[in-house]
């Protein structure tokens, strides 16, 4: 068009840089009014809080007004507030029941699920069923399940002739809520692994039958090789989310008895909301659980971008 | 049979490959056996609840229990609709988590279009943030989110629980994905054709990007419909409370009562299982597409 346009329509140098860097520079406005919205949200409501979680963890006093500032000292005494380091042992030791079990059964779902000729879409609903339970009513549910008199674990037992459990005893409590746990997640990654485990490629299988590699070969050469980084996701983001334990807590055992289920998360809320007005202690314990967070996440982004320079 | 089969020339064959078909056989059955098993161990529960549900409090006491709710009894549902505040709590979250699924779907379609088609000054540095902040739950944010919101006076209102869950990078980051996913020409051809920059997003990567918005969507009500803790800390009152902080105030208020509990229990999952089960392909196979791509 500005060959055939002849001289009336060129624009000299000068005048066509101007003009593509005010196009341009249109544009960008126009990027900005699109993302604008989230990411005024994003700012306030994630950037902010985090940045404020720091803030707040060098105070102390109460939430609701009249704090003064501690420098680091809220993290220096961290380790003896009552509860807080009880609280982390308890998260700790909650991931390390739940995610290996999680992540084992769900695989194992996965293998004979994605297998499976008729009848798939049944047993997808009913597994991934557990998954869509809130937490509070995933504890409400377990309440029912856990009591010594008539929940369903001792009816079991019963029937077997043995003794009554107290499930929700200091000794097995962190341990039920890691069960639970594993009821409610199970459906997910399962269903996870169960797509991921379909889109492998068939010929190698084929090639492996083939040459006799027995079933047990085929998953110890194969499939665990080809789901090595899919595997790793699900480590690190049940990890993630196994270290925010709250609403079953809660709900369940209130954090007990004693201490013997109250999370990270639960201790940030009673320090704050519940009892206390111990607002730097729960930030600089929140700012603890952050910083795990986002290690993991890092973690995370570096293997993905390992992935990408290998594709 | 075997004998009669080995009669004729190709005997040898056709018995082969009737036991591989009968192990293939036997196989498939041990399969069903097994999720059998694996899926009445994770239901269950629920049968469980449900059954307490329709009994009342001596016959939920009672050993060993009736596996048929007979006689029929109804009122712990009674209890829980006319007598609690249920219903409410069950609008203000199918209202809550409806709102900020409309919002935060145009939001992070708009933002994804952005990130993907627009080049722009300190994106790739805004990106980043997005992809680190990604995993920081509200729960270890109480503090100043808390703090924030009371001091524009927004505790206790619909603002106070759906604004800050706008602020998840999840949705935009996804939407990024799916648009970077659609063929460059479609919009350069629009755009030949004198499209603007919104109407290429409105007539030409909204439709083609359905999919990815259906699963988003999926994603965001389930979240919000099962959130707890800030909806616990940023409402006061009983007219703001949603089903969760509702359900949970039935155990922590007012003694034992399993009834009541258990009928709780059974209508908070009615919403969530319509929408699973009239959503199922999405539930299931998109989203863990969408998940494994990224």
């Amino acid at each position: 068009m500005t060959g055939t346009a002849a001289g009336r329509l060129r624009l000299s140098r000068a005048e066509h840089r101007s003009l593509s860097r005010k196009a341009r520079r249109r544009r960008e406005l126009t990027g900005w009014v699109f993302l604008g919205p989230f990411l005024a949200c994003f700012l306030v409501f994630l950037v902010l809080p985090v940045a404020g979680t720091i803030w707040w963890s060098t105070r102390a006093g109460s939430i609701f007004g009249g704090t003064k500032f501690m420098g680091f000292r809220n993290f220096v005494e961290l380790p003896g507030v009552v509860g807080a380091w009880s609280s982390i042992e308890n998260t700790l030791l909650f991931a390390v029941y739940s995610v290996p079990a999680i992540l084992v059964g769900a695989l194992a779902i996965a293998l004979v699920l994605a297998r499976v000729r008729r009848g798939a879409s049944i047993y997808r609903f009913l597994v991934y069923f557990p998954v869509l339970v809130p937490g509070v009513v995933a504890a409400l549910i377990w309440l029912f399940l856990t009591n010594v008199d008539f929940g369903l674990f001792n009816e079991v037992i019963r029937l077997f002739g043995g003794k009554p459990v107290i499930w929700l005893g200091a000794d097995n409590a962190l341990l039920v809520l890691a069960v639970l746990d594993v009821w409610r997640n199970v459906g997910y990654w399962a269903m996870f692994f169960v797509a991921a485990i379909i889109g492998l490629p068939t010929e190698l299988y084929q090639a492996a039958e083939l040459d006799g590699a027995s079933a047990p070969a085929r998953f110890r050469y194969l499939t665990l090789p080809l789901l090595r980084r899919i595997i790793f996701f699900a480590i690190v983001v049940s990890t993630i989310w196994g270290l925010q334990v709250f609403d079953t807590a809660l709900v369940l055992t209130n954090g007990g008895p004693g201490t013997a289920t109250t999370t990270v998360i639960f201790r940030v809320w009673q320090y704050v909301f519940a009892s206390n007005n111990k607002v730097g202690f729960a930030s600089a314990i929140s700012l603890v659980l952050i910083v795990a967070i986002l290690a993991l996440t890092v973690l995370q982004m570096r293997l993905l971008r390992d992935r990408r320079g290998r594709d | 049979m075997a004998a009669l089969a080995y009669a004729d020339g190709q005997g040898a064959g056709i018995d082969h490959a009737r036991i591989r078909r009968r192990n293939r056989r036997r196989a498939e059955l041990a399969r069903h056996l097994l999720l059998i098993v694996v899926t009445f161990l994770l239901v269950a529960p629920f049968y469980y609840v449900f059954l307490a549900s329709l009994k009342n409090s001596t016959a939920i006491f009672s050993y060993p229990p009736s596996l048929l709710p007979i006689p029929l009894y109804l009122d712990n549902y009674h209890n829980l609709l006319w007598n609690t505040g249920f219903l409410r709590w069950m609008f203000n979250t199918l209202f809550v988590a409806s709102s900020v699924t409309l919002i935060k779907v145009f939001m992070d379609s708009m933002a994804g279009y952005a990130l993907a088609k627009i080049d722009m000054r300190g994106k790739r540095v805004i990106f980043l943030l997005m992809l680190i902040l990604l995993m920081v739950p509200i729960g270890a944010l109480i503090v100043p989110l808390w703090s924030l919101v009371s001091a524009v006076g927004l505790t206790d209102t619909y603002l106070a629980l759906i604004l800050p869950p706008l602020a998840n990078p999840l949705g935009a980051i996804l939407m990024r994905q799916f648009i970077l996913g659609l063929p460059r020409d479609l919009d350069n051809a629009a755009r030949l054709d004198g499209l603007s920059d919104f109407g290429i997003y409105w007539r030409i990567v909204l439709p083609l990007i359905k999919p990815g918005l259906v699963v988003l969507a999926v994603i965001i009500f389930t979240d919000q419909f099962m959130s707890f803790l800030w909806p616990l800390i940023a409402t006061t009152s009983d007219d703001l409370q949603v089903l969760t902080v509702g359900v949970a105030g039935l155990r922590a208020h007012g003694g034992a009562n399993y009834g009541l509990w258990s009928a709780s229990a059974v209508m908070s999952l009615i919403p969530i299982s319509v929408f699973f089960f009239v959503l199922q392909r999405q539930f299931l196979a998109r989203s863990l597409a969408g998940a494994l791509k990224q």
